[in-house]
Formats: C-alpha cells, sequence, structure tokens
C-alpha cells in the first residue's frame, strides 16, 4: 500500500498496484456534520480526474465527491448503503467510498501529501 | 452576505465556549448545532428538553393605542381590538395582494401597568418590518437588549418549573409577564417544533444564567438551527422565505385557519378582497407533504413530475427526519389536475418517485388542558 494522498476537495486516495482506494477526510466529514445517504456511483464507470461520481448527503447539505484520478470504478463500498454514518465514524478506512482502476498512475504523485493537506487546511 | 456583515447575537461567546458550530443564517452568525450533532439534537428535543437561542428574531413591543391598533388592523388579518390578553395569536404582515411580507407571533401583554402588542417576526424580514412600523406606528420599541430563548421538548414544563414560578394550568398559546432575577420576562408556551414548549424574552444580561440554570439541572441540552429546521419540517410549520413569501398568499399556503374571517370584510385590510376570494374559489396551489421511495434526500427547489415527466409542482424544503428516518419535504402543487397516481421529483436530472403524505409528519403535543396534541 502506497502513502496515503489528499486532494483539495478533501478527498483521501491510498493506491495498491493500480487499485485507489478513495474517501473523504475525516476533517470533511467533520465539516459535512451527520451524514445520511450516500448515492455511490456505478461499477464499471469511467471517470476522469476532477470528475463528479457521486454524491453525499448530510443533514445540512448534498456535496459531490470527485474523482481524483483518471480511471474506472471496479468496487463501491456497500455497507454505506446500509450506514452512512460509517463515513462520519471512520471516514478514513471503514468509510473508504469507491476504488477505481487508475489509467494515469503519475497523476497519483501530483496530489498532496499529509503534511501539505495539513498545510492547505491551515490556510 | 460577507462574513464582515454577519451581526452577532449577544449571547455568541457563551455559544463558542460550548462547542457551537456556526452558519450564516438570515444575516447573523448563528449557532447550526453544537457537539452531538443535529440528528442527536432533534432526537433529545423529541424525547427530553432541548434549549435554543433564537435572538436573531425580532422582537417589538407597541403601546395599546387606538392609532397603533388601527394601523397594525390594516395589514395584519386579525381582530386586534379586541385580543384576549395574556393569548399569542399566529398572524401575518400582508402585502396589498394579500401576499405574505412576514408571519408572526402576536399577542397583547400588560407590562409596566400599561398595555402593549407584543409581536416575534422572522430576522429575514426585520430591515422590511422594521420600515413598515417606522412608518406606521409610534412609541414602539423594537428590543435589541433582549435575548430570545426557546425550550423546547416533553421535559420542558419541568425543566423550567424549578427555576420560573410557572403556573401548572399555562396552556398553548398563553403568555405571561414573569419576575426573574429582579427583571422582567415574557413566557409563552410556544414553540416552532410540534412538542410543547416555551419561549422567553430575557434582558440580555440575565439570559446566560437563565440558560446555564435550565441545562445543569435538568436533563437538557443546548440546540442549534440545524435541528430546529428539521424539527419543524416533521411538525410541518412553515418557513419564511421557503413555504411562503410576498407572493403568496395565506390561502394558498394552506393557513387559512391563521386567518380571522370577519376581518376579511374590512376593505382597510391589505388584500382583503383578494383573500376572501381566494377562501370561496377553487385553490390554485396545494401544498403537500412528500417522501421519496429511494434512499435519496429531498431539497428545496427540486421539481415535482408526474407519470408524463411534466412538471407539477416544486419542493420548497427537505431534510432528513431523525423519527422517521427518511427524507421527507413540503411543497406545492400548482397543476393540481395533473397529478398522477405516481409522482417523482427530479433529483440531479434522475427521476425518484415519491409518496405524498400528510402534514404533519410527526404528531404535535401542545399543551391543551390535560391533553397533549
Amino acid at each position: 500500500m502506497g502513502e496515503k494522498k489528499y486532494t483539495e476537495e478533501h478527498e483521501w486516495v491510498q493506491l495498491s498496484g493500480e487499485i485507489a482506494t478513495v474517501g473523504i477526510t475525516n476533517h470533511a466529514q467533520e465539516s459535512l456534520g451527520d451524514i445520511v445517504f450516500v448515492d455511490l456511483p456505478n461499477i464499471g464507470k469511467e471517470v476522469k480526474a476532477k470528475e463528479e461520481l457521486c454524491v453525499i448527503e448530510s443533514v445540512k447539505a448534498a456535496s459531490d465527491i470527485y474523482s481524483p484520478l483518471d480511471g474506472e470504478v471496479t468496487e463501491i463500498n456497500d455497507n454505506l448503503s446500509n450506514d452512512a454514518s460509517i463515513v462520519n465514524q471512520d471516514a478514513e478506512n471503514e468509510g473508504w467510498i469507491f476504488k477505481i482502476k487508475v489509467s494515469n498512475p503519475e497523476q497519483y504523485n501530483t496530489l498532496m501529501s499529509l503534511d501539505q493537506y495539513l498545510k492547505f487546511l491551515d490556510k | 452576505m460577507t462574513e464582515e456583515a454577519l451581526k452577532n447575537i449577544y449571547l455568541k461567546d457563551f455559544h463558542k465556549k460550548n462547542d457551537a458550530k456556526f452558519i450564516a443564517f438570515a444575516g447573523y452568525d448563528m449557532p447550526i448545532n453544537y457537539k452531538q450533532g443535529i440528528i442527536n439534537e432533534h432526537l433529545h428535543v423529541r424525547n427530553h428538553t432541548g434549549v435554543f437561542d433564537v435572538s436573531h428574531m425580532g422582537q417589538i413591543l407597541i403601546p395599546f393605542s387606538e392609532k397603533n391598533i388601527s394601523a397594525l388592523e390594516s395589514y395584519i388579518p386579525l381582530n386586534i381590538k379586541h385580543i384576549i390578553s395574556n393569548k399569542c395569536h399566529y398572524s401575518f404582515i400582508l402585502n396589498s395582494n394579500g401576499g405574505i411580507v412576514d408571519d408572526v407571533m402576536i399577542s397583547k401583554i400588560k407590562f409596566d401597568n400599561r398595555e402593549f402588542v407584543y409581536i416575534v417576526y422572522n430576522s429575514s424580514r426585520k430591515k422590511i418590518l422594521n420600515k413598515i412600523f417606522n412608518a406606521t406606528i409610534s412609541n414602539f420599541k423594537i428590543f435589541e437588549d433582549r435575548c430570545l430563548i426557546a425550550i423546547q421538548g416533553p421535559e420542558s414544563f419541568t425543566s423550567i418549573s424549578s427555576i420560573l414560578n410557572l403556573p401548572a394550568s399555562m396552556n398553548f398559546l398563553n403568555i405571561q409577564v414573569l419576575q426573574y432575577e429582579d427583571s422582567d420576562l415574557f413566557i409563552s408556551r410556544s414553540g416552532y417544533t410540534g412538542e410543547d414548549g416555551f419561549e422567553i424574552s430575557i434582558l440580555n444580561n440575565k439570559a446566560e444564567k437563565l440558560i446555564s440554570d435550565i441545562i445543569n439541572n435538568n436533563n437538557a441540552i443546548l440546540c442549534g438551527l440545524g435541528c430546529r429546521d428539521s424539527l419543524r419540517l416533521e411538525a410541518g410549520l412553515s418557513l419564511y422565505g421557503n413555504e411562503i413569501n410576498e407572493n403568496i398568499n395565506p390561502v394558498q399556503a394552506g393557513l387559512s385557519w391563521a386567518l380571522d374571517k370577519n376581518r376579511l370584510q374590512d376593505n382597510n385590510l391589505n388584500g382583503s378582497k383578494i383573500l376572501s376570494q381566494a377562501l370561496s374559489s377553487i385553490p390554485s396551489l396545494k401544498k403537500i407533504g412528500l417522501s421519496p421511495i429511494n434512499k435519496i434526500m429531498l431539497r428545496n427547489k427540486m421539481t415535482i413530475h408526474n407519470n408524463n415527466k411534466e412538471e407539477i409542482g416544486f419542493i420548497t424544503s427537505g431534510c432528513y427526519s431523525p423519527i422517521l428516518k427518511k427524507s421527507i419535504g413540503i411543497g406545492y402543487i400548482n397543476k393540481i389536475t395533473n397529478i398522477s397516481e405516481k409522482n417523482y421529483v427530479n433529483v440531479r436530472d434522475k427521476y425518484e418517485e415519491i409518496k405524498l403524505e400528510k402534514i404533519p409528519f410527526v404528531k404535535k403535543k401542545y399543551k391543551k388542558g390535560d391533553k397533549y396534541g
């Protein structure tokens, strides 16, 4: 497993081989508040980096989740269909949202490291 | 609106100390929720007691003079001259078309041995209402030195009866002037959650002690505007700017019960002709409750469609209901005859089936004599 990387849209990405696991950061779940539904993407959907892929509904608002990388959706976290609050409880592990088979692995290196993300949050 | 322009409520620092998260609402920096989060706060109000600081609301005290009453009666559809003392009424400020400039709570109270009309109005309407008041009535006082604190939930009477000398006989929509810490407070048995509860108008410098007394000695917690919205939506209560606005009249909004029908014969009342006509004609708008079949959220401004995908209405409020554990919404059908057996909302260009539901979604529990309902 590679080092976790972060996006300006407050997602985390972890690359294992050519499969990237994606979720929202702990900071993101905190500011969204109680999450009630996750509108998961379809398996097999092809996406480009920064394209809207699915939607998280908190009691406050709907938030788009973007794909951090080019690729194809290979897996979704079905547990979230029954209990979206898993994202609140454990955003950066059990609360992962989807996995994609990446088509441009070099994009991964352009994402932020944890240090860079924390500095980004401080801005 | 820019952050600099936001106004602060008097107890903002107190809420900060209590871990409130803030949002901009109607020009004010307001607590949206505290540590427990919106859903837990919501459930706490339904099961125990929640304490809300709603000091952003407008409060005005108007001397009960003939001149003032006749001015108020020109835009409020209520017989103010013969209003019973110590009783609150839900009513409206109307424009010349009968449209709702604001919805208000209005009552007659005795204070300092004089009679006054006391009105609580929406913060988002302060500018326009203060302008109307300035132009039409005199010697009034807009309270900047008072907080408005709401105590809501089935245990709210227990929560405050040890602090305030409150008669148990006080019913829903009664209002009284009581003493607390050598000052006058106005307390009404009312609220915006569908639960039994109270709203207290209290001097700014006494408010923190009152709130602390309530939350320290009882199973009561601070609650923010987040759950206030989901609570009022479950109770089917209208929110200004969502269900009601200047282009909609009380009859269209399904609120004709709040109109004094005799006043609609009075040509001096704004929009009286339009309103009495609306009462006797086939409605052009129908307010409905709705919920989705699938796990999606209903939100303000989504459109409602029939079987042929024809647009027949729109949603004005949507939220997640912590009691029903699904999304609920309120909206209007403007093509009533075109409703089909199955109807849909447009959620990000997908048509999701909805069920039409009765409003309120959750039974009201106001105290009426020995009964709650």
